[in-house]
């Protein structure tokens, strides 16, 4: 009896007890993850009054569902601009860290890279140099970079060349996910100051700018593994058949691994849909975008909670969209056919 | 268009793949580089593909130095071992590939594609994906695509390996007829004697990097140029007696019979392939010896002999019939000997053979 209870009666299933565990913890998690979207929905639909008198979980019975909050914020308020801005900031830096990101990961997969480590040592030197030249010592900049410049080249015409050690494809890699161990509080400012010098504060350029340098590593980490996973044989025959390296990258590499560049871009585009840190130092009302929108309903009379539920509503909608229209090309096994019989 | 490698060397790191290869095929040729795996025939074919970059020499494709020129301006065709078909494009996409990277106009492109499918029987399958296609129908994808932009040298590596047994053999008439059609100079590379012998013009036996031999089929079965080919080529193998040469007389372990090659040398390999052996009345033999084991192969029977402590095969009729132990005599020609130094693994050549060549 126990033992029917503890060992499966196939080798392809659980057994029975093991299933009742496993939907047990599924139906927890299933909560945990529901509810909280449960209660934006039925908030988004509450006045200050039913939010305050107790918690009401039920419309038509614990409470009446009021059009109220949707009202105020989509028809009275303009919700629309941080909505667009959040559409064209998320959609434009994902784009461009996936086409970036998979042309430097598949660069790093299928190309040798040989930094040599005096040439790196002597580039870090010289821009420290011009740094203190022209911040300490007032020298024209222009002047600065150029000097630089022409040392370093005279370095890699003389001496770099004939030393050992240099940098590898995985150096290169480690540097690349380095950029993301720090954490953004750290680099926000510097950013800060940068887009001001540039007078791109508070617009999409400087937001999509950041936002695709922050995801690149990422995208590369991640389709590095795709590219590497396709058969050298494919890309050999393209170039012999008469494609360029980016012909192959293209036609080739690129539909091979749709797949996982969706998944890929699924991923980047919701971190890029709910930046709050950096669209809060970059943005204030022209750029504004909907995360910072949504925490701008704390107010100074208190949080708007039917507000924010309305706004997170709307955040929500348009990534469940996306996601559930994607996921049909999350297909798996593109490459059966390629190779061997 | 004619191929000529000259001298080249190629290495990773520290190890020597290929060392002075001088190949040079004629225009329209079928060359097969036949070695045992690692011996340099794929690192070669590679390197006139322009996939991989030579250490030393020069690689000429008609006149043209094409050494340092990138694999798409060679106008070379390779056809994989592993097919190399782009999944995500149907049968037609993939032949008409090369051509849309040419920018041959559509209607151009249409009729070409329809051509080459034609010539491996692919008309109905035009529509269909790679992976929708048996293991035989996506090898003649690949050659098709191969020879749909006419180029001036097939590349082939080991085409036909991952075919079974009964395919690959039709595949390899296919292959053959093809190439004489289109008179396209081949270079192809394979492990498998078989294929070796039945689709080449000429063979170069290839062993460590060292190419052994260059020779029509025929010319390296009968005329061996050293121990490594006569041993390489043939199935069952050469049979091979250690022994010592002395007064025209080949003396091993327990027998000894005359050859036509005069004076003294040791460490003497003679070779003699099973088909030239005869099994005899012990009395009549030139080598007696007992019966080991009997196989019989359908159309034939090989009888493994055994002489003192060497073993040698015979390929007898398909009626013969021995007891195990059963006493017997071996004879042969002598033209049917071939001597080779042990340690170089030269041929000693044999005045009597040149004479019945002659």
């Amino acid at each position: 009896m126990m033992r029917r209870l503890f060992e499966p009666a196939t080798v392809e299933e659980q057994a029975p007890a093991g299933k009742v565990v496993t939907y047990a913890l599924l139906a927890l998690w299933s909560l945990v993850v529901l509810v909280p979207l449960y209660w934006v929905l039925i908030t988004s639909f509450k006045g200050p009054g039913e939010v305050d008198n107790g918690p009401f979980y039920i419309p038509f019975v614990d409470f009446t569902p009021s059009l109220e909050a949707w009202d105020f914020m989509l028809l009275q308020n303009y919700t629309l601009g941080p909505y667009l801005n959040s559409v064209v900031v998320a959609l434009a830096s994902t784009l461009l860290a996936v086409l970036i990101g998979s042309l430097a990961a598949y660069a790093l997969v299928r190309i040798r890279f040989q930094a040599k480590l005096a040439g790196v040592a002597v580039f870090l030197i010289l821009l420290v140099a011009v740094i203190i030249a022209v911040a300490t010592f007032g020298v024209q900049w222009e002047v600065a970079v150029a000097v630089a410049g022409a040392l370093f080249l005279i370095s890699l015409l003389t001496f770099v060349g004939r030393t050992r050690l240099a940098l590898g494809n995985s150096d290169v890699e480690f540097w690349i996910i380095s950029n993301r161990i720090m954490p953004p509080i750290v680099a926000v400012l510097p950013i800060y100051v940068m887009f001001q010098q540039l007078r791109l504060l508070d617009t999409q350029v400087a937001l999509i700018a950041t936002y695709t340098a922050v995801n690149l590593p990422i995208v590369v980490w991640l389709t590095r593994d795709f590219f590497a996973g396709i058969p050298l044989d494919l890309e050999e025959s393209a170039e012999i058949d008469g494609a360029s390296k980016f012909r192959v990258f293209f036609t080739i590499a690129l539909p091979l691994v749709r797949s996982g560049l969706v998944a890929t871009f699924l991923l980047v585009l919701i971190l890029a849909w709910n930046e709050y840190l950096l669209a809060l130092f970059l943005s204030n009302a022209k750029a504004q975008t909907m995360p910072v929108l949504v925490s701008a309903q704390n107010t100074t009379r208190g949080p708007q909670w039917w507000n924010m539920s309305v706004l997170i509503v709307v955040m929500i909608a348009p990534v469940v969209v996306i996601a559930s229209v994607l996921q049909k090309h999350i297909a798996r096994g593109l490459l059966v056919g390629a190779v061997k019989g | 268009m004619r191929v000529t490698l000259s001298q080249i060397h190629k290495s990773f790191g520290a190890v020597q793949v290929v060392k002075g290869l001088d190949l040079t095929i004629q225009d329209g040729e079928f060359l097969v580089l036949l070695g045992p795996s690692g011996c340099g025939k794929t690192t070669a074919l590679r390197m006139v593909a322009g996939l991989e970059s030579v250490t030393s020499g020069r690689i000429l494709i008609g006149e043209r130095d094409v050494t340092n020129v990138l694999p798409k301006y060679r106008d070379v065709a390779m056809v994989f071992q592993s097919y190399a078909l782009y999944p995500h494009m149907t049968v037609a996409e993939n032949i008409a590939y090369p051509l849309k990277l040419r920018k041959v106009p559509p209607a151009e492109r249409d009729a070409a594609v329809r051509g080459a499918a034609a010539k491996v029987h692919l008309e109905e399958f035009l529509d269909r994906y790679p992976r929708q296609l048996s293991g035989g129908q996506r090898q003649r994808v690949a050659l098709a695509r191969a020879m749909v932009r006419r180029p001036s040298v097939f590349l082939m590596d080991e085409p036909l390996s991952n075919l079974d047994a009964k395919l690959r053999g039709h595949m390899r008439s296919e292959l053959k007829r093809l190439q004489a059609e289109l008179g396209v100079t081949t270079i192809y590379v394979t492990h498998d004697q078989v294929e070796a012998m039945t689709l080449a013009h000429r063979v170069a036996i290839m062993n460590k990097g060292v190419v052994q031999q260059i020779a029509t089929p025929r010319e390296i079965y009968e005329d061996p140029a050293n121990l490594f080919v006569a041993g390489f080529i043939g199935s069952p193998p050469m049979n091979f007696l250690q022994g010592s040469l002395s007064g025209g007389t080949f003396a091993f372990g327990e027998g000894r019979f005359a050859v036509g090659v005069e004076g003294d040398r040791r460490n003497v390999t003679a070779g003699i392939r099973p088909e030239d052996c005869t099994v005899t009345s012990p009395s009549n033999g030139r080598i007696s010896a007992r019966v080991y084991s009997i196989e019989l192969m359908g159309d034939h029977t090989l009888v493994t002999c055994q002489i003192g402590q060497e073993y040698l095969t015979v390929k007898a009729d398909k009626l013969a019939q021995y007891a195990m132990d059963e006493p017997i005599g071996i004879t042969f020609k002598d033209a049917a000997v071939f001597l080779f130094d042990s340690e170089s693994g030269e041929r000693i050549r044999s005045r009597a053979r040149v004479d019945a060549m002659a």
